[in-house]
């Protein structure tokens, strides 16, 4: 610090300077006959004030404001180590807010801002959507119309095209289960990434037969040891070999948000799914767009419009239902998880909003009742030349101080919570990379929201501080110092806005919580808790149609005959896990209306499947094992289905078509929970699983007593029909339905964090400021006691004092609620927005807090004896 | 309005009239800042009285633009001072700040003049 060292000189040649100038005057004046000391004090008059000189003469030196600054900062700091209470409460308080911002920020950063990581330019990349708008859509497109859309646009750059799968690599000693994705050759070019080995597709491979695969940097990584010379060779994915043509960048995980892929092949690349590359009405691919530069989202979709009105006129069987097209940018994509992120992550980040605002008033509370007994100080440094901006800058800075330090705090914490997000989703099927990231975008977001609390905490006690008349201030007794009504209005100010602002909160996570309690006690009208399932990987495996179906019987008939198992059954589909398919279906005989959506849901079910879940069959019958290849093709509907397709007739015996197929319906179930407690019910239709396989084979049993004890009997009973085959997912159904409330648990978890938060800062807010006012008027109410006054007029003097700001602040923290609670009003369940017993139940509970918090300074007050607390001043 | 904007002011006021008293001052030889004052006030007849709180600033402000140098020296009364010697850049300044002065002294004569003729007649 060369430049430190000279300006110290230079300070100390300065001071040399003007002591010489002082010693010439009054040598001078002792000459003219004066005693030493009378000349000592005439030189110092003439000269002025040193201090004053000094600062405005190295303000020529031009590093002035560097140096003010230093100084300001220490003796801000130095302020700032006079209160340690304060000082560390502040920091904390704040660094707290701040965290809780840029932990949610962090999340949103790491999911619905980085939708496809590796990715070039996410902002052009937008998600298609055909039909109604669906919270959680199956793929809407068929390869041909996708085909269309892609070559006959004129707003796009590119359009690609993917399907999720999963699947097990073989050729070593254990299956392993991988997710994979079949995609359109244009894949990479479209999303702009580059491989770090070999190539990626080539356009004449997308329909044709070739077996060549695209790992993922970390199945490269962990599988083949990062192997140099990995590409050429061939490995075994479900038994069949494919060569590798290229490795991915590290990082890129595919083009489902939140989603991971391990590896990629192009749509069919072993030839044998003919029928999803040439059948419009075979919808199984996800597509996302890159629009050409300038092209607007609205411009895109018109495009899009015309395109598949051309495709739906020339192909109107193939295209029932609605058609339109609609488009989403990434970060709200209905594909993958953003769009649980978009309905969820942005409220939680309003609340922390308001959890910084409600700190930034608390803290700005304290440092005014701070500087209100900092009046006198204040005061003289104003009457010793000190000017108003300087006394802001001064204070504005000690805020700066408090903010900083908390903004790092809150750096460090958020590197660690924003990894937890990954706590909150269960173990599950899918393959969820869901985490926050802690970017320079995050340290951006901490940077703004505490340069926000230190203003909002600075600024308002400066100005107001730096207002008050010097002279004024300087001849006060103590006791007014307090402050003139303008003051007390702002204090005032302050503590409704905390109660105001803490009382949405508390309202939210109420209705939060009730929402999540439920959630777990609602009926979904199956059962959860004594049942088990497993994934056994025949499909992904590569055994052929007659293996499969020979397994699956074993397997039925083994675990069946285990002791504790009471049903066992098969299924492809588990519900509330958020995996769903839909097909269109319409009853024989039925024309629809233009538009009209004919999407069912659909699963296929063993035999004593309802039977396995205590699904009561209403009407007719549930599956057999003769409901197989051979019998005529059946149907299983919900009540839903049934009350759609025929309302006021017996459903049983009726036709129902369904992949261009004409099914009979021999029974109805029961309605049951599809996917999430809260969904308005889908129609839906069951067939039988060996009449028509499922994809996934998932062995479904009742057992009698606690279904975790089955596990690990379950898993060894299907290796030993076959060791390779690929056993995954074994977990109880309680835990396996456990995704469907994911949302809501963290909802109500970080409501609850937040509410609590803001709990507490209302109620020491409004503590802190009655507790100061009734010491500062401890000579008012000492004379009101000698005067005659009573214990109790003493308490209420006090306590009326703070349940008006608590009754004001309450009745504006309503109003601001009413407006909140209808943001979250989808994300309820149960109970409504505004519901009075859980408004009445927060309300009563802050009045309850804040009378407490009013009681303690009062009681003080009441006991006080009026002799000494005359005497006190 | 604090004392420290009260010196502010009164320096942008006299800011070229008191740099130019003062390399007139150091024309005659270098002097220390209290020299200066003295010598100032002696020359004025005692009318003009620099305030240290303008001095010391506007001596600082003009070594920076390098019209003076400094040196720690030795008075006739054996105190070590700062003293202040002019360069040559400091005499050009000077010229033109002396050229500056009396065209607005003229133009304010000049003005004072025309108006006391037409308050005359």
């Amino acid at each position: 610090m060369k430049w430190g060292i000279g300006f110290q000189r230079r300070k100390r040649e300065l001071q040399e300077e003007i002591d010489a100038h002082l010693q010439m005057a009054i040598a001078d004046r002792v000459a003219r006959g004066e005693t030493a000391e009378t000349a000592r004090q005439a030189a110092a008059r003439e000269f002025g004030n040193i201090l004053l000189v000094q600062d405005v003469t190295r303000e020529m030196w031009g590093q002035g404001w560097l140096e003010q600054l230093g100084r300001d900062l220490r003796y801000a700091l130095r302020q700032l180590r006079k209160s340690p209470g304060f000082t560390i409460t502040a920091t904390a308080m704040l660094a707290v807010a701040i965290c809780a911002n840029s932990t949610i920020f962090s999340w949103i950063d790491g999911t619905m801002l980085r939708p496809i990581p590796g990715a070039r330019d996410t902002g052009e990349l937008v998600s298609l959507q055909r039909g109604e708008r669906n919270f959680s859509p199956t793929p809407p497109f068929s390869y041909l119309d996708y085909r269309d859309l892609r070559e006959q646009n004129h707003t796009f750059a590119g359009i690609l095209a993917y399907h999720n799968d999963w699947i097990a690599l073989t050729g070593g000693a254990q299956p392993e289960r991988v997710y994979i994705a079949n995609v359109s050759a244009n894949f990479f070019d479209v999303l702009g990434i580059k491989p770090v080995l070999g190539r990626f597709f080539l356009p004449e491979e997308e329909s044709s037969a070739v077996p060549n695969v695209v790992l993922g940097y970390s199945l490269w990584k962990t599988r083949y040891a990062k192997d140099p010379a990995i590409v050429g060779k061939s490995i075994e994915v479900a038994r069949h070999p494919v060569t590798v043509i290229g490795v991915a960048p590290e990082g890129f995980v595919g083009a489902a948000p939140g989603l991971r892929d391990d590896l990629w092949v192009t749509l069919d690349p072993l030839g044998n799914d003919v029928w999803r590359m040439t059948h419009r009405d075979s919808d199984w691919l996800i597509v996302i767009g890159r629009l050409r530069p300038g092209v607007s989202r609205g411009q895109a979709a018109q495009d899009l419009d015309t395109v598949m009105h051309n495709i739906v006129a020339a192909y109107p069987d193939q295209h029932l239902g609605d058609n339109r097209i609609t488009l989403d940018p990434m970060w709200r994509s209905p594909f993958g998880a953003n769009g649980y992120m978009a309905s969820t992550l942005p409220i939680l980040l309003a609340f922390a909003g308001v959890v910084l605002l409600l700190t930034s008033a608390n803290v700005a509370t304290l440092t005014l009742v701070r500087f209100v007994s900092r009046r006198r100080e204040l005061a003289i440094r104003q009457s010793l030349g000190a000017n108003r901006i300087q006394l802001v800058r001064q204070m504005m800075l000690e805020g700066a101080v408090l903010s900083i330090v908390a903004g790092v705090v809150a750096l460090v914490l958020t590197s660690w919570t924003s990894k937890t997000f990954a706590w909150f989703f269960p173990a599950n099927a899918a393959p969820l990379v869901l985490n926050g990231s802690m970017d320079h975008r995050v340290v951006i977001g901490i940077a703004v929201s505490s340069l926000l609390a230190g203003m909002l905490c600075g600024v308002l006690p400066a100005w107001r501080s730096a207002h008050a008349p010097a002279i004024e201030v300087l001849k006060a007794e103590s006791a007014s110092i307090s402050g003139g009504s303008r003051n007390r209005r702002l204090l005032n100010g302050l503590v409704v806005a905390q109660i105001a602002l803490s009382l949405p909160l508390l309202i939210c996570s109420g209705l939060f919580l009730q929402t999540l309690r439920n959630l777990a006690t609602a009926n979904p009208g199956f059962e959860q808790d004594h049942v088990l399932t497993a994934s056994v990987g025949l499909n992904i495996a590569g055994y052929s149609n007659d293996e499969a179906q020979l397994i699956r019987h074993k397997i039925l008939d083994r675990v069946s005959a285990l002791p504790g198992v009471e049903v066992a059954s098969l299924t492809d589909w588990i519900p509330m896990t958020l995996i769903q398919k839909r097909s269109d279906a319409y009853p024989e005989g039925y024309v629809p209306h233009p538009h009209e959506s004919l999407l069912v849901e659909n699963a296929e079910v063993g035999p004593r499947y309802f039977e396995s879940l205590h699904i009561p069959i209403l009407e007719g019958r549930e599956f057999t094992l003769n409901d197989d290849e051979k019998a005529p093709s059946v149907l299983v509907v919900d009540q839903t289905a049934a009350r759609r397709f025929w309302p006021g007739q017996d459903p049983l015996g009726k036709g129902l078509k369904v992949w261009g197929r004409l099914f009979t319906v021999v029974g109805v179930a029961r309605n049951s929970t599809h996917t999430f407690v809260n969904e308005s019910p889908e129609a839906m239709v069951y067939m039988s699983y060996f009449q028509h396989p499922g994809y996934e084979t998932m062995v479904q049993l009742r057992t009698a007593g606690n279904p975790v004890d089955l596990e690990p009997v379950v898993e060894n009973t299907i290796h030993e029909i076959d060791t390779r085959l690929p056993v995954f997912d074994v977990r109880t159904m309680r835990e396996s339905t456990q995704l469907a409330s994911t949302f809501a648990v963290i909802e109500s978890t970080l409501a609850g964090m937040f509410a609590l938060i803001g709990l507490v800062l209302a109620v020491t807010g409004i503590y802190g400021v009655v507790a100061y006012r009734t010491q500062m008027r401890t000579h008012e109410i000492g004379v009101r006691v000698a005067l005659g006054a009573s214990r109790v007029d003493v308490l209420r003097l006090v306590l009326s004092q703070g349940l008006w700001l608590t009754g004001i602040g309450v009745a504006l923290g309503l109003a601001l609620a009413f407006g909140l609670t209808r943001i979250i009003v989808r994300l309820l369940y149960g109970i409504g927005a505004n519901d009075p017993i859980t408004v009445v139940s927060v309300v009563m509970l802050l009045g309850a807090m804040s009378l407490a918090a009013c009681y303690l300074p009062a009681h003080r007050a009441m006991r006080r004896n009026p002799v000494t607390a005359i005497r006190e001043l | 309005m604090s004392e420290k904007e009260q010196y502010k002011n009164r320096i942008e006021l006299l800011q070229g009239t008191l740099d130019m008293l003062i390399l007139q001052t150091l024309q005659w030889g270098p002097q220390h800042g209290y020299g200066i004052v003295q010598a100032l006030r002696l020359r004025s007849g005692e009318v003009l009285q620099v305030e240290t709180g303008s001095l010391y600033p506007a001596l600082h402000r003009l070594e920076r633009q390098s019209w003076v140098q400094s040196e720690w020296g030795q008075s006739e009364s054996k105190q070590r001072a700062r003293y202040y010697r002019i360069t040559a850049k400091g005499k050009k300044q000077l010229a033109s700040d002396l050229g500056r002065w009396e065209r607005i002294v003229e133009a304010i004569g000049s003005v004072m003049y025309v108006k006391s003729k037409e308050n005359e007649s």
